[in-house]
């Protein structure tokens, strides 16, 4: 609860400055229209959960902003630059400052941690120095718990300790923006709190602004400035954790009936 | 009518992955020539490839040698030829049989193994997150691929015949007394650069399919547990395909070029 209240503390801004804004966004998966008019800005520092029933395009979106996936129609403008019209190397430039965590960590299984969080560095930064990639290294480690983990292997660590190498090896790289892709999927609620913690702590530390995709509520409490609800390919509620709770929109009610 | 649509979906359906292979092939292509060439992990997946395949293809070479000797000898024995059987062995053995079983075995054990490898990174998003973090797997995951199947194959097979010619001598010597130099004379006098050649250039192509077709159909196998096991077996079953139309292929330029 205290993180949660120097996150309010922290999120107070006197100017704001939209660097995601998408408009119309349309993506349609055969005859399935997975999103149907997407309308969102986050402005630099801010949070915002993206509340939705699973199969609803939540991914998806932040799939489009990164340029994994290619919309139908719409606009996604990412630091005034529109995504959809990037070539090659100015994808690679825009993903240099976003940071995308996938909802199983995604960790190369054939690499140790050491190898995982050495990978960007040395392949995106094109970092030589190996002092400095081992002090990069420790930093994120120690900034996720995890050092002594350094030399294991993917295979021998728990799900909670893949989602933070996970997010450790995102942000080594110090992304202007973070996406989280359902960051507490497959967690127990204390280890799910914890990488809600982290997020935040993260968040403040590195000064990010993020997209979190989560359908827990617990985790959109903690993290969230802002939450949006998507239902049926578009966004229907939009407003404060807080706010949302009294909101009188059937949908964002269900998803808040058993908050107290 | 329906049926129609359905013959029409099949050969769209061919059409498009032939263009996806050459895309991919372009993308593999293009990869080669751009900087930065994964070095480490082309001399890791060598080791992999060549090295760890080295005993399978060494025993089922050495067994093919002994087992054509011991086949042939009954036929050469009628027509009072047993001396034709170094001969014979070596020239079989080196022009069609050794690149041939050397390629297919390859094909079982390094295409499977590259598919299931691949499909298993893009099933659990490590492919994406190479992806979205501004690192290039092509580079990364293909080119290193490819080009060391395209060395090893070759290598793999000369090593496969000499084994073979040494199957061979033993099952030689069960009935009848052959010195080893005599025996080596007659296996290397019989062969010139007409059969060591364009057996040897054949190898390339071998092992340039068998890693294509692997990185091929791991890389853009789908999103789910049971496209890795298909992406497996596809591999094996288009490899091996791949290794007698190219085998058809190069009888005919080879017929064409040296046995005028």
């Amino acid at each position: 609860m205290e993180a949660v209240k120097e996150k309010k503390e922290a999120t107070t801004k006197p100017k704001k400055e939209a660097i995601i804004v998408i408009k119309g966004l349309k993506k349609s998966f055969g005859k399935k229209n997975v999103l149907k008019d997407i309308n969102l800005e986050v402005d630099r520092g801010e949070n915002v959960v993206v509340l939705g029933k699973s199969g609803e395009g939540k991914s998806v979106t932040i799939e489009c902003i990164v340029g994994l996936l290619t919309p139908d129609g719409g606009s996604i403008k990412v630091f005034g630059d529109e995504v959809t019209d990037m070539n090659d190397n100015q994808l690679k430039e825009l993903r240099m400052k976003i940071g995308f965590l996938f909802q199983s960590g995604a960790l190369f299984d054939s690499m140790t941690v050491r190898e995982n969080l050495e990978f960007p560095l040395t392949r995106v930064l094109k970092m030589k120095n190996q002092q400095e990639i081992d002090e990069r290294v420790n930093e994120v480690l120690e900034g996720v718990g995890l050092v002594d983990a350094i030399d294991k292997m993917p295979s021998d660590l728990s799900g909670g300790m893949r989602k933070r190498i996970g997010l450790a090896r995102t942000l080594i790289i110090k992304p202007e923006i973070m996406l989280y892709d359902e960051p507490t999927t497959g967690l127990d609620p204390i280890t799910s709190r914890e990488i809600s913690e982290l997020i935040l702590n993260m968040q403040k530390k590195y000064k990010t602004t993020s997209i979190i995709i989560t359908h827990d509520m617990e985790c959109a409490r903690i993290t969230s400035d802002r939450v949006v609800i998507m239902d049926s390919g578009q966004y229907i509620a939009e407003g404060t954790f807080e706010s949302l709770q009294k909101s009188k929109n059937e949908i964002a009610r269900e998803f808040f009936k058993d908050i107290s | 009518m329906a049926e129609q649509e359905l013959e029409l979906t099949g050969w769209r359906k061919w059409f498009a992955e032939v263009g996806d292979q050459c895309v991919f092939f372009t993308r593999f292509f293009r990869n080669i020539f751009k900087g930065g060439f994964e070095w480490s992990e082309f001399i890791r997946q060598c080791y992999e490839i060549g090295y760890r395949s080295m005993m399978l293809v060494g025993i089922t070479s050495f067994i093919m040698g002994a087992v054509l000797i011991l086949q042939l000898r009954p036929s050469l024995e009628s027509f009072g030829q047993v001396g034709m059987l170094p001969k014979t062995l070596s020239v079989s053995l080196i022009r069609e049989i050794g690149p041939v079983i050397t390629a297919l075995i390859c094909a079982g054990k390094i295409s499977s193994s590259i598919g299931a490898e691949l499909g298993s990174m893009k099933v659990t998003e490590q492919i994406d997150a190479m992806e979205v973090s501004g690192a290039n797997p092509v580079q990364y995951l293909v080119v290193t691929r490819i080009l060391a199947v395209t060395l090893m194959v070759p290598l793999l097979t000369v090593i496969g015949d000499i084994i073979g010619l040494a199957g061979g001598f033993l099952a030689l010597n069960i009935k009848d007394s052959v010195s080893y130099t005599l025996y080596l004379h007659k296996c290397v006098a019989s062969i010139d650069f007409s059969d060591f050649l364009p057996a040897f250039v054949k190898t390339i192509f071998f092992g340039f399919a068998i890693g294509f077709v692997g990185c091929y159909k791991g890389f853009n196998s789908n999103k789910g547990t049971e496209s890795v096991g298909l992406a497996a077996n596809s591999a094996v079953v288009t490899a091996s395909l791949w290794i007698f139309v190219i085998d058809a292929i190069a009888v005919q330029v080879t017929s064409i070029l040296f046995y005028k």
